[in-house]
Order: C-alpha cells, then sequence, then structure tokens
C-alpha cells in the first residue's frame, strides 16, 4: 500500500498571464526551452516515488492532456494508481466557469481522493517553477508528529505570497496573508503534506459553510482548531508564475549557471515527455551567447540572452535580444527582436523589427504572423 | 500470428576496427551523429517501412545494447503483436552451447524464433551502417520479381569495388554471380549487406548450411553461393541513397561530418524520423565566450568556448577558451578550459583536461589519421594526443 498520494492544481489560467493562458492554463506554459511548468511538481512527485497523482483540471486542458499523456515520462502510467487527469465530474455546478478557489477543486475530485488508501496528501501548484526534494519534506514530515506539512522558501519571491509564523518549538503558530516583499515569518510556496482525514473534514467543513479559499478558509481553520503544521524550508530556486513579468523574468534567470543548478540538480532529473530526436544545427553565420537553446532548431542568425525552443528557425541576418521564442517559431532574414515573447509557431518575415521593453516585453501570440 | 515480413537485425559483432570505441561495448551501440547510436538507424527503417517485429541478435558486450533497445518504445516498436526482441545465443536441455559462428548460424539458432511469427519473407540487416531506407520498396520488388533473395545493392566506383561482395547481374537482371571483395570487379554493384529472403528458401538452405561442417556459416560467402548455385532467382534491389558503413574510425568520423550537411541525409525530414533514447536534459547552454559555427549541438550541452565543424552528443561541456574543431564528442564529454581537441573522436565521459591538445590538423602524410580517446578517460593537463593515435580506457595519458 503506498502511503503517499499528490494532487497537482492545474486548472488556473491566471488572467496576468494574458495571450500566454489564451488557450493553456498556467501548468502547461511551455518553460526553459523544453519543458512544461508542470513538469516540475509531476517530477519532484516521481523524484520522491508518489507515483499516484491526480492532476486537476477545469478548462483549456487540450495542451495538458497532450503533454501528459499516459504519464510514461514519470513512470506514472500503472496498471494500478498512477497518474489521473480530473476534468471537473460529477458535480454540474463546476462545470461553469472557474473553480472559486483550491478547497471547491478539492471538492470536487473529492471521489478520487477517498477512492485511494493512502493515508496522506501532497498538494502541489501546477505552475511554481521549483525543483522540490519532496523526500525529505517527506522525512520531516515523518519525523515530526504534525498533521500537516508546509513547503517554505528560503526567499522573497516575487509576487503576492502568504508567510508562515514559526514558533520555538518548530510548528506553525501564525499565518499572514496576501503579503508582498519581506516581511515576518517562511514565505510559503503553496505546497502542502496533509494528513488525508483532516483534509477531508477541512473540505467537508468548507463545503458546508460555502467557504473555498485554502489559506483564508482551510488553512486558518485548521490552525485554529489547534492543528500541528510543520515547515519545510525548499532550499534553491522558487518562484511562482503568475504574471507575464514573472514569466519573463522567471525565464530568464534560467540563463544563470546558478539557478539551473538548483533547477536541475543531478540527483533529482526533471522529466518531460521526449519529443524532438534531432540536434540543432548551427550555421555558418550563426551567433549564440548567454542563450539556451531546445534542439531541431536551425540557427544561422545572432542570438543573444534568449530562451529558444524546440524546432524554432533563425535565418541568417536575424538578431534576437532579451526574447523568449517558443516551439516552431520561424524569424526571418534580418528581423530583429527585442524584449519580446513569441508563443509557438509564429512567423516573423524578413526584416520586421518588434522591439518591447524588458519591464513590459511585447507578447506575441501562438501562430500570429508579422 | 501469421507476418508478411519480419527483420533480423545482426548486431553482435565486436567492431574491432573502431578499437577503443567497442572496448566495452558492441559496435551497434556506439554513440552517432548527436542524438543516435548506430543502432537507431536501422530500427527506425523498420519502423517506418511498417516493419513491427524486430530480433536483435546480439552476442558481444551487449549489456549496453539490451538496456539502450529496452522494450523498443523510441522506435514505436513496442506493438503487443510484435514489437523487438533480444536473441542472445542460448544452451536447450543437453545441448552443447556455442556462440554464434557466423551471421547464418546466428539466424539459424534463432529459426524457432522466426516460426513464432510464421512469416513468408525475413529481412536480415547489419547494425552498423547509416542509412534512411524504406524496405517496404525492397519487399514489394521481392515479392513482384518472386525471388528466393533480394539483395540491396549500391552503386560504387570500379575502383571501390575491390573493398565490396559484387553482384554481378545477368541480362534478365537477376544475380548471376557474387564476388567477395574481387581484384578485378565486373560490376559496380556492391552488396549492402541487407537481404530479404524468403523464408522458407532461407530455412531450407540455413539447415543444409548448418549441416556442412566446412561453412564458415555467412551469408555472403556460403549462403549466397549456394543459393546460386543451386539456381535460385536473386534480385538485386538497387538503393541510391546516403549509405556508409561506419566500421572503422575514418568511415565513423566521415559519416559524423557528413550529419552536418542535410543534403546528403536530411535528419529534420519529418516522415523519415529517426529514433533514440535520449535523457532529458535541459536545452543547451551558449555561454558568453561561446563561438558555435556549422555544429551540431543537443540538449544537456553547456558551451563556453569555440567549437567549430563538429558533432557533439548530449551533455558535452565546452568550457571558456577550449577550442573543438572537426571533432566528434560523445555524451558527456568534457573540453576544459584551454584545451584543444581537432580532427579527433572522443568517447562517452572522457575528460581533457586544461591545455591538453588532441589531435592534429591533416599534414598531407600517410600517418596522419583522426586520433581517438575511448570512453572514460582522462586526458592529463597539458598532455598531448597525437594525430592517428588511439587511446584506450585505463590508459595513462
Amino acid at each position: 500500500m503506498r502511503k503517499y498520494q499528490g494532487i497537482i492544481f492545474a486548472y488556473r489560467e491566471e488572467p496576468e498571464l494574458r495571450e500566454l493562458t489564451a488557450n493553456r492554463t498556467a501548468a502547461s506554459l511551455p518553460f526553459c526551452g523544453r519543458y512544461r511548468l508542470i513538469d516540475f511538481p509531476l517530477s519532484s512527485l516521481r523524484n520522491a516515488g508518489v507515483l499516484d497523482v491526480g492532476v486537476i483540471m477545469q478548462r483549456d486542458y487540450q495542451s495538458l492532456l497532450d503533454h501528459i499523456g499516459s504519464g510514461k515520462a514519470w513512470d506514472m502510467s500503472r496498471r494500478s494508481g498512477g497518474l489521473r487527469m480530473l476534468p471537473p465530474f460529477g458535480l454540474p455546478q463546476y462545470h461553469n466557469g472557474n473553480y472559486n478557489g483550491t478547497m471547491e477543486a478539492l471538492n470536487a475530485v473529492g471521489s478520487y481522493l477517498r477512492d485511494s488508501s493512502a493515508e496522506n496528501v501532497i498538494l502541489m501548484l501546477g505552475s511554481v517553477a521549483a525543483n522540490i526534494d519532496l523526500a525529505a519534506a517527506i522525512r520531516k514530515y515523518e519525523e515530526s508528529d504534525a498533521d500537516a506539512l508546509a513547503i517554505c522558501m528560503d526567499h522573497d519571491p516575487m509576487g503576492v505570497h502568504h508567510r508562515f509564523n514559526v514558533g520555538p518549538d518548530g510548528y506553525v503558530n501564525g499565518l499572514n496573508l496576501y503579503r508582498r516583499g519581506a516581511g515576518d515569518g517562511l514565505p510559503s510556496l503553496e505546497a502542502y503534506i496533509f494528513r488525508k482525514d483532516i483534509l477531508l473534514e477541512l473540505m467537508d467543513y468548507c463545503r458546508a459553510n460555502n467557504h473555498y479559499l485554502f489559506h483564508r478558509d482551510a488553512i486558518t481553520l485548521f490552525l485554529s482548531r489547534g492543528g500541528k503544521m510543520t515547515v519545510y524550508v525548499h532550499e534553491g530556486y522558487a518562484n511562482s508564475i503568475r504574471t507575464v513579468e514573472e514569466y519573463y523574468q522567471v525565464s530568464r534567470d534560467m540563463l544563470k549557471a546558478e539557478n539551473r543548478r538548483q533547477m536541475f540538480p543531478a540527483g533529482r532529473p526533471v522529466r518531460a515527455k521526449t519529443h524532438e530526436d534531432v540536434s540543432t544545427y548551427y550555421g555558418e553565420t550563426a551567433r549564440s551567447v548567454n542563450s539556451l537553446v531546445g534542439d531541431k532548431c536551425i540557427i544561422e542568425g545572432d542570438v543573444e540572452n534568449c530562451i529558444i525552443f524546440s524546432g524554432v528557425h533563425v535565418a541568417p541576418g536575424a538578431k534576437l535580444r532579451d526574447c523568449i521564442i517558443m516551439k516552431g517559431c520561424d524569424v526571418g532574414e534580418g528581423a530583429e527582436l527585442s524584449c519580446v515573447i513569441a508563443d509557438k509557431a509564429c512567423k516573423f518575415s524578413p526584416a520586421s523589427v518588434l522591439i518591447g521593453s524588458p519591464k513590459l516585453p511585447t507578447v506575441v501570440p501562438k501562430g500570429t504572423e508579422i | 500470428m501469421k507476418k508478411s515480413c519480419i527483420a533480423m537485425l545482426l548486431a553482435g559483432g565486436q567492431g574491432s576496427r573502431l578499437y577503443a570505441l567497442t572496448q566495452n561495448v558492441a559496435k551497434p551501440s556506439v554513440p552517432f551523429g548527436g542524438k543516435y547510436r548506430i543502432i537507431d538507424f536501422p530500427l527506425s527503417n523498420c519502423a517506418n517501412s511498417g516493419i513491427d517485429t524486430v530480433g536483435v541478435l546480439t552476442q558481444y558486450r551487449p549489456l549496453q545494447l539490451n538496456s539502450y533497445i529496452g522494450n523498443g518504445q523510441p522506435w514505436d516498436l513496442d506493438s503487443s503483436d510484435g514489437g523487438v526482441f533480444i536473441l542472445p545465443p542460448y544452451l536447450g536441455a543437453g545441448e552443447k552451447g556455442s556462440w554464434f559462428t557466423g551471421t547464418a548460424n546466428a539466424i539459424y539458432q534463432n529459426i524457432g524464433f522466426i516460426e513464432n511469427y510464421d512469416p513468408e519473407n525475413v529481412l536480415i540487416l547489419s547494425g552498423d551502417h547509416i542509412y534512411k531506407m524504406d524496405y517496404a520498396k525492397m519487399l514489394k520488388e521481392h515479392l513482384e520479381k518472386d525471388a528466393a533473395c533480394t539483395i540491396a545493392v549500391l552503386q560504387v566506383s570500379l575502383e571501390e569495388a575491390t573493398r565490396f561482395g559484387i553482384m554481378n547481374v545477368g541480362e534478365n537482371g537477376y544475380v548471376c554471380e557474387f564476388e567477395e571483395k574481387p581484384k578485378h570487379p565486373k560490376s559496380d554493384l556492391a552488396s549492402m549487406g541487407i537481404y530479404i529472403f524468403n523464408w522458407k528458401k532461407l530455412k531450407q538452405y540455413l539447415e543444409a548450411d548448418a549441416a556442412d561442417p566446412n561453412s564458415s556459416n555467412d551469408f555472403g560467402k556460403n549462403i549466397i553461393p549456394a543459393m546460386l548455385n543451386a539456381g535460385e532467382k536473386l534480385w538485386p534491389y538497387r538503393f541510391d541513397g546516403y549509405w556508409r558503413d561506419v566500421g572503422t574510425i575514418t568511415s565513423l568520423w566521415d559519416a559524423n561530418m557528413d550529419m552536418l550537411s542535410t543534403t546528403l541525409i536530411n535528419l529534420y525530414d519529418p516522415s523519415w524520423p529517426i529514433g533514440a533514447r535520449s535523457p532529458v536534459c535541459p536545452p543547451h547552454y551558449a555561454g558568453e565566450h561561446a563561438q558555435i559555427i556549422h555544429s551540431i549541438i543537443t540538449e544537456g550541452c553547456e558551451i563556453d568556448g569555440h567549437v567549430e565543424n563538429s558533432v557533439l552528443s548530449p551533455e558535452v561541456v565546452v568550457e571558456e577558451g577550449a577550442k573543438v574543431l572537426y571533432s566528434v564528442l560523445m555524451p558527456g564529454a568534457v573540453v576544459k578550459k584551454g584545451a584543444v581537441v581537432e580532427y579527433a573522436i572522443v568517447g562517452e565521459n572522457t575528460v581533457i583536461e586544461p591545455g591538453a591538445h588532441v589531435g592534429a590538423a591533416p599534414d598531407g602524410t600517410d600517418g596522419w589519421g583522426v586520433a581517438t580517446c575511448g570512453p572514460n578517460i582522462t586526458i592529463r593537463q597539458g598532455a598531448v594526443v597525437p594525430a592517428a593515435a588511439m587511446i584506450y580506457t585505463g590508459e595513462e595519458v
């Protein structure tokens, strides 16, 4: 019998990601040249040996389904248990609109949780860029006599976040909601381990009382009832991605060797669907500096401070600065792009010019021809 | 389950002319062309040609090959009524066992496997050629010509013909004579070592061959001549695409350099994908000092030096100030600061320490050749590995 099951919240569309989430959820956002954000929580679970995982989806999940497939890339294609994609079901009230909050989403998949014999549930967001050592978090949880564990960061993140105050005994004694910048306590990474019976109780309470927010409602209730929650601090890179600016910044953070070392440590590989079996070719006129470049590209132009996904063609004379160019884009001869996020399969005709600003990168929606 | 055609892939060869590169692995699992191993080409050709059952005959150092092939999933060969099967030599009850004594003997020992599928035809392939070929077209011609055996042939120059098995063709277009490495070739059609046999016929000849104590149990030396002598119909199937034997250091290096040109062999063609079991690594990173020109680079590489006219496998590191020219770097190779690698093949996980110099540009002398470092070697700081050198694993340099 497996003691842990995982839940990944992959339904959020995050309106501030604008065009980038027009046809996908934040969890299936392409990231770092070859990944989707959800590869990180899936890999963290896999690397900790948690293979029973439910992915909560709601709308626009085609891209997510296509990417995850049977879960084979994470060894989650199992005869028993394994990966379960959880679209809204059974509860008509959830079919329209978005889940109002995490507790509502959990209640919508309550039967999935109840059907599993796992005693503990690991809850994770699908849109956080972090390679979390869940095995270490599980050890901390098991060594304590807590009923829950919150995973926190060792640094202050960019955007709005919640913070936990921790007492001298190592247990959480307070929750500060919606903070920005530095402050008291430890910033939450919004990943948790819960004893399942307690989580189910919290879910029932929230449903009965029309509460739906995880932190404001469920965790506050848990703590006010004297629930014991310990903390595991994730040391290393971590940032959640909710806005275009965060996406741009976090992507560019991956150009730093130290951040890559923390995101891709040798012992905890980030697994993803293998799709390209062809290398990238650099032509006679190519120049590529401080850039991450995926496979199957043909680079003949000049690329600097960029993240280039697979299957991109950069023609001779094209000049790319500080750009994120997603899969299958074509940059014509002499085109000049600066601070541009080009979604999949965009075409930039020869000599076209598009300049964004580092604070406000220009997003080019999927399939645009310029 | 009756099949029209199944494939048997001969992957047991030692590849002794690759020296240090095949010291611990079989030739078909030698890395090639960036993301591939040599065996990816015949396996992908099978899958793309609609052949879903492939027996892989292994013998020499098969461990890496076995784990590489696994269930065949990277080539879409993990089908429920076929698939890819590793076939090592084995013993029956009370039998005195033996290794495969020749290519024909390897198939003879696996008659049982083949009969499981009751195929009408059997495709025999070698695991040491780089090419893209639609075996379905060859099978169609084989059936149209009602041949007992169809042999894929390539037109070569008469000078080159002395290095190959040459098919002489009669007026009716069928093969009338086969000469192994003739001094004075009568034809320019070289055998590519790819055969489709009518299985009933082949089985008969294999059994006769096994009963002959003087036979060397080889397709080229024994089976084909025996069929010709008996008046069987042998048809030459003319292939005019890219095909290279990569049995020697020079030919392996040449074929790798060919991968830099899409006009010779286009690996980007989506209609004929070549599959590979590749590790999932982050995209490659080109650093502040990187200069990458006319080269292929793949996932997991970290390049901060100068790379030109070279083929890099996954997870290769080229540090600042290092130079890699006209070279093939296999997975995990590391070229440290200020080291130079030129006209060389560097094996898996081999480290070239700072300031070392491996290989040299051609100087027109007869002694010149590509320098080779086997896998898991450290070439120490400042060391010089001259042109044509062969460094084996375990050697101190």
